[in-house]
């Protein structure tokens, strides 16, 4: 459903993204994980047409993103790290308005919106200006803004940041929920305990390449570590560490 | 459903949410305009409230006839009552004027009369001004007389009478003092109606994040674009028409005439509101597409600001061209953006404009909106302006944005030196063209408008539009005690020698000393309750709306550019130069060297409260020291040179106050280059 095939991106001398190549599968839950400045949030971006990239490309289903952006931009649900609400619209609105810039309209639209209020929790809050939210209910809606056209392919840059255990609790629920329904699903973490709870496969990416792939499980297995984020770090500083990369890792829970 | 109606919708929803454009939108033209009348009317009933207030007391001595002090009597302007001592009795108020007869003359002479008053004094001169409009009267009556007692024809003394009629009708005399004024109104208003959401829905969308969200949805950004557009486009329409609406409910439906007191008649017939109000829609597009494009390839709200600001400031200038005397209406002049507009609509305020220059102002603002339209969609077209902006990293490489940005300038919390020299210079035409006619018809409170509206207003609004810091430009900051004295000592030595120079300078550049004199007049107090309006007027009024411009403004445009000194000599100099009018020149070293002073301290203690408290000290001692009659003396001996004993304690009070505001302080380094050039 998702597929990278070689992907560069630069910004001048700097390979943000170099040479990526990765698969997702329908019905599979995939993680990016990497340091800071790995350039999860360049593949992403580019993957959901709001980068172009410098070389290779990225498909969603059988469109690429450079012929037919538009293509891709409507199977996709793509949640930002930085998520922007409109503050002066409450988040119905909000949702509805995205809904109509995806070419919903009527009692669908309607009966979609309600359905996500529903599923997110948000109907406490749901006729509140956006710019007055929480930050955890501002990243509730941000979510089922980015699902607000049921999209078969979902990417999500740190949908958990800034938020408690309760509302994070949420977003896997959801996530789980809509593996379940066929969905393929891309997400960039910093947090392991998430990526061993979700993850049907990792992809660790360091410097902008591809260093690991595979289950959580056979990462652990292949570098001999106890957990995860030992498995992490010891991927990351040994694939890198002339780069002067390893001292950007915050330094993780082990799960 | 269209997707740009979608957004359009969307756009206008949040928009009307938001306070700061319903501010601009409907709360300021609904104020702005009564506002405007009741404030003129205000002043227009205070003078004719004096002029007509209670009779003038006079007195009449000397050998005057009983049929004259009859008619004297008989005046209902005057009051005659009985004085012994005629200059006492004017000292002391008793009454306004005196006149003197002389011997009376033989059979056909000329008798002659003096009217005594005091020059000094307000009621004194209106006192004077209604006797010898009386005893004029009485010479005319006299002399009829005469021509009947010899037989000769009523006109023989009057060869040639001469008498004007102006051929104004009276809505056209009130069109044209407005018509003066409310199209430069409307245009800016339009233009402010469009700059805030311009920005918040361009730039705006950005800052937030919420920009990548739309750009993942499935839509052409154009279409996005041109919702947001006709978002725009439309609050500047709506912006313009409260502006005209509120404008012609006040002036033209009379509601505000309170007492009908003010001679301005303002018809405007509805055909010429129609094509106002049509040819606003082509300005706000103009508007529109101009700054959203120019928003759009702007990172940030400030960013947008700061892009923006230097186009506001371009536009008001044709906007405020119709104001200006002798800007006629050419076809040349039709065809300037914004100005031809400006121009058209004063001529059509104040009767019928002449048709071909019409026609080329209402075509060529279409042409230009159209022009400006184009130039936004070719950027809303390239999608290098919408994408990749949006994120927080610097793209390396100088796209156009970049070179509009080093263009600009760097976004920060204060001018830059060309920015706050240019709205210096834009200031002072502003006061030439505007505060001079406002002095010349208001006399003081014309002066006291003109420092408010005009240096003052303008300043805050452009620190303001343009997103400046306003504690950091204006240097708000609470000085040190120790740093207070000094400035007080600054001044106080400063004085004696600012005089000195202007002594000095008499020497190249004569004084003007009949000019003077009226200067002397204005300045010089004989009550209690004249001498705090004249306090209020000429020292705390141009101590803080002169500090705002000057100190704080232009010192912070060009402070750390150079040394000190430097800074503080150069500030000196535009504040002289400011104060140089035709006859003044005069005016410029002292002024220039008071500029300097206030300059150096608000430097040394990065606060405007010193330089307002300084500039009160030097102009409120002058209107002290001019109504103290000891004093006034000196000043009225120009030439003469100041008190030498004066040099030795002035000097050292200098030196004092540099010492206490260049000591240990947290600028140390800044003063300590002060310190080395001096
Ligand atoms: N617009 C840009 N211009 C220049 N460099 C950029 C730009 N965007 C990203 N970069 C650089 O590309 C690299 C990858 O950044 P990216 O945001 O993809 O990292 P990330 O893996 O998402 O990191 P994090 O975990 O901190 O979110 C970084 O070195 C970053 O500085
Ligand atoms: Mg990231």
């Amino acid at each position: 459903m998702i597929e990278f095939q070689n992907l560069t991106k630069t910004y001048g001398p700097l390979r943000a993204v170099d040479g990526l190549s990765l698969r997702v599968e329908r019905g599979e839950v995939y993680a990016l994980l990497g340091p800071n400045g790995a350039g999860k949030t360049t593949a992403l971006r580019c993957l959901a047409t709001l980068q172009a990239p410098t070389s290779g490309t990225a498909l969603v289903g059988d469109a690429d993103v450079r012929e037919q952006p538009l293509v891709v931009r409507a199977r996709i649900g793509f949640l930002a790290a930085s998520m922007g609400l409109y503050e002066r619209l409450t988040p119905v609105e909000l949702l509805e308005y995205f809904g109509r810039l995806h070419h919903m309209e009527g009692p669908a639209l309607e009966g979609r919106v309600a359905e996500l209020t529903h599923m997110f929790g948000i109907t406490p809050f749901a006729s509140q200006r956006c710019g007055t939210l929480s930050t955890g209910q501002a990243q509730r809606v941000s979510v089922a803004r980015a699902l607000v056209h049921d999209p078969p392919a979902l990417i999500l840059d740190e949908p958990t940041m800034g938020l408690d255990v309760l509302s994070g609790e949420v977003i896997y629920r959801f996530i789980e929920a809509e593996r379940d329904r066929g969905k393929a699903i891309l997400f960039s973490t910093h947090q392991m305990a998430e990526v061993e709870l979700l993850a049907d496969r990792v992809g660790v990416l360091s410097g902008g390449r591809l260093v690991a792939e595979g289950t959580p499980a056979s990462l652990i297995e292949r570098t001999g570590e106890r957990n995860l984020a030992r498995a992490f770090l010891a991927l990351v500083q040994g694939d890198d560490g002339s780069e002067g990369e390893g001292e950007d890792i915050s330094p993780e829970e082990p799960a | 459903m269209s997707i740009a109606w979608v957004v359009f919708r969307k756009e206008l929803r949040e928009t009307l949410r938001d306070r700061r454009t319903l501010m601009v939108m409907v709360a300021i033209p609904i104020l702005l305009y009564p506002v405007l009348l009741i404030a003129t009317e205000q002043f227009a009933l205070m003078g004719i409230r004096r002029i007509e207030s209670e009779a003038s007391e006079v007195a009449v001595t000397g050998p005057a006839s009983d049929d004259l002090m009859e008619f004297l009597a008989a005046d209902q302007d005057l009051e005659l009552l009985d004085v012994p001592y005629p200059v006492e009795a004017i000292r002391s108020e008793i009454v306004g004027a005196v006149a003197v007869f002389g011997p009376v003359a033989e059979e056909g002479g000329t008798q002659r009369a003096t009217v005594l008053y005091d020059a000094a004094d307000e009621r004194s001169q209106r006192a004077r001004t209604v006797l010898a409009r009386a005893l004029r009267s009485w010479d005319d009556t006299l002399l009829a007389r005469r021509i009947t007692e010899r037989g000769l024809p009523p006109g023989f003394a009057d060869p040639l009478a001469v008498a004007d009629s102006s051929v104004a009708r009276p809505e056209e005399l009130g069109g044209y003092t407005l018509g003066r004024f409310l199209p430069m109104l409307l245009i800016l208003m339009t233009l402010l109606g469009t700059f805030y959401p311009a920005i918040d829905l361009a730039a705006g969308e950005k800052e937030r994040g919420t920009l990548e969200p739309l750009l993942t949805t499935p839509v052409p950004p154009r279409q996005i674009v041109v919702g947001k557009f006709m978002a725009v486009a439309l609050i500047g329409v709506v912006a313009a028409a409260l502006n005209l609406a509120s404008m012609l409910l006040t002036f033209q439906t009379g509601l505000f005439q309170l007492g009908g007191s003010l001679d301005i008649e303002f018809a405007l017939p509805w055909g010429s509101v129609l094509l106002i109000f049509g040819t606003l829609i082509p300005l706000a597009v103009l508007f529109a597409s101009l700054f959203l494009g120019i928003a759009l390839r702007s990172r940030s709200f400030k960013e947008a600001q700061t892009a923006l600001t230097p186009v506001y400031l371009l536009v008001m200038v044709p906007a405020l061209l119709p104001v200006f005397p002798g800007i006629g209406f050419t076809v040349a002049l039709a065809a300037v953006p914004v100005a031809g507009l400006g121009i058209f609509f004063r001529e059509l305020m104040a009767g019928s404009p002449a048709l071909v220059p019409s026609m080329v102002a209402v075509a060529t603002t279409g042409l230009w909106a159209w022009a400006a339209l184009a130039f936004a969609s070719a950027s809303f077209g390239r999608e290098d302006v919408l994408f990749g902006v949006g994120d927080a990293h610097v793209e390396t490489g100088g796209g156009f944005r970049e070179r509009l940005r080093r263009l600009l300038g760097p976004v920060s919390d204060t001018p830059s030196a060309a920015q706050a020299i240019g709205f210096v210079a834009a200031v002072a035409v502003l006061f030439f063209y505007m505060g001079f006619p406002l002095q010349a018809g208001w006399g003081e409170r014309g002066l006291l408008l003109s420092e408010w509206l005009l240096l003052l207003l303008p300043a805050f609004l452009f620190v303001g539009v343009a997103g400046f810091d306003f504690g950091e430009t204006f240097s708000f900051r609470r000085p040190e005690g120790r740093k207070v004295l000094g400035s007080v000592l600054l001044i106080a030595g400063g004085m004696p020698l600012g005089w000195f120079l202007a002594w000095a300078q008499g020497f190249v550049l004569p004084i003007p000393w009949d000019m003077l004199e009226g200067l002397e007049e204005l300045i010089t107090a004989e009550s209690a309750s004249r001498l705090l309006w004249l306090l209020a007027l000429l020292a705390l009024t141009p101590a803080i709306c002169e500090e705002v411009v000057f100190r704080g403004v232009l010192l912070a445009g060009i402070r750390g550019r150079a040394s000190a000194v430097r800074v503080a000599a150069f500030n000196g100099l535009v504040f002289g130069a400011f104060h140089i009018s035709f006859e003044s020149a005069f005016r410029f070293l002292p002024t220039a060297w008071l500029g300097f002073l206030l300059a150096w301290a608000v430097l040394a203690t990065r606060s405007i409260w010193v330089g307002i408290l300084m500039h009160f000290l030097n102009n409120g001692s002058i209107v002290l020291m001019a109504s103290v009659p000891a004093l006034r003396a000196w000043l009225e001996d120009g030439g003469e040179a100041p008190p030498w004993v004066l040099l030795a304690p002035a000097l050292l009070a200098v030196a004092m106050g540099v010492k206490l505001l260049g000591g240990a302080s947290d600028d140390s380094k800044m003063m300590g280059d002060a310190a080395d050039s001096n």
